[in-house]
């Protein structure tokens, strides 16, 4: 007789429950629904990260960033959700630099 | 990126607050230096916050599925998985709330699997659905079973609302425990089941 593992959550569940009685109006969660959302949470982090990591700006550095998350984000129809939380993050000093050349275009003219 | 034409915009889905414009862009005053911290999850403040609760999943376990998704030679950096322990949390608030609504259209009070189910199909992640019955046979199945099948137990039965005491029954080693820490739940079967279609089987597109 084989015994093996069946499947191992891994997230604590009790975590999971807390953040979905978080939402507003919910009274209450059954069994199956609680355990179908821990289980969609692990396919969603393994979704989305994966997919960042093939669809990030640098290749060569094998590292996903937060910009690659943004990136993800803005431009599937899936992560589309997470555009809110996910704002695109420049460095103060490339902003200061875009505004410079914004300025020196405008005195051209 | 995917062809999928799925309402995930949040204005048509009737979600209160602002559905902020695609381009917009927060300063971040210096580099990530990636000095260490103690806490589970760092807000430095420079992310704007628009959500109101800050509960999030221990950034331990979801850094290591992170790493067990990506090839094995790549490397997460820290902000990158403390955004996706946040994108975890409005994750499961979005599937929530569309299940809540459901629930409260049918004039229930419970919110159960079908809603679950039928929430992640509505909001785009239709894809998640048939492994997720799947796990789910095998999880009752594993959880009925107790009677013939010496190795499994079950400490409630099906269908009540989940409380933390109900994870905390004795049972016998290597079956599900819980201490509202982290944990591995892990339900062990001596029957031999078909293989579980993994995430790597699912299309991603």
């Amino acid at each position: 007789e084989e015994e093996f593992v069946l499947q191992a959550i891994s997230l604590p569940i009790s975590r999971v429950r807390l953040i979905m009685k978080s939402s507003p109006d919910v009274s209450s969660i059954n069994q199956d629904a609680l355990f179908l959302t821990t289980k969609a949470t692990e396919l969603f982090v393994q979704h989305l990260a994966l997919t960042s990591f093939n669809n990030r700006s640098q290749t060569e550095a094998n590292t996903l960033n937060y910009s690659d998350l943004a990136k993800t984000a803005e431009e599937s129809d899936t992560f589309h959700f997470l555009t809110d939380i996910l704002p695109k993050k420049i460095l103060a000093q490339d902003y200061l630099k875009t505004l410079e050349q914004m300025q020196d275009e405008d005195s051209d003219f | 990126m995917d062809g999928d034409s799925s309402t995930t915009d949040a204005s048509q889905l009737g979600m209160t607050g602002e559905y902020m414009a695609s381009s917009h862009y927060v300063l971040h005053p210096q580099d990530d230096d990636g000095e260490e911290n103690m806490n589970d999850h760092e807000d430095g403040g420079t992310k704007e916050n628009y959500r109101e609760q800050d509960i999030y999943l221990p950034i331990a376990n979801v850094a290591r599925i992170m790493k067990n998704a990506v090839p094995q030679t790549g490397k997460i950096a820290k902000d990158a998985k403390e955004c996706v322990q946040e994108c975890v949390s409005e994750f499961i608030s979005f599937i929530t709330s569309e299940a809540s609504e459901r629930c409260h259209q049918e004039k229930r009070k419970t919110i159960n699997g079908e809603d679950i189910l039928f929430a992640m199909s509505t909001l785009g992640f239709d894809m998640y659905v048939d492994p997720l019955k799947l796990y789910l046979q095998k999880f009752r199945e594993a959880m009925k079973g107790e009677k013939g099948m010496p190795g499994v137990a079950v400490g409630e039965s099906l269908g009540e609302d989940l409380t933390d005491d109900g994870f905390a029954n004795p049972l016998p080693a290597g079956i599900i425990t819980a201490d509202g820490q982290q944990q591995n739940v892990m339900v062990y079967t001596t029957t031999a089941y078909p293989q579980i279609p993994t995430v790597q089987q699912i299309q991603f597109s």
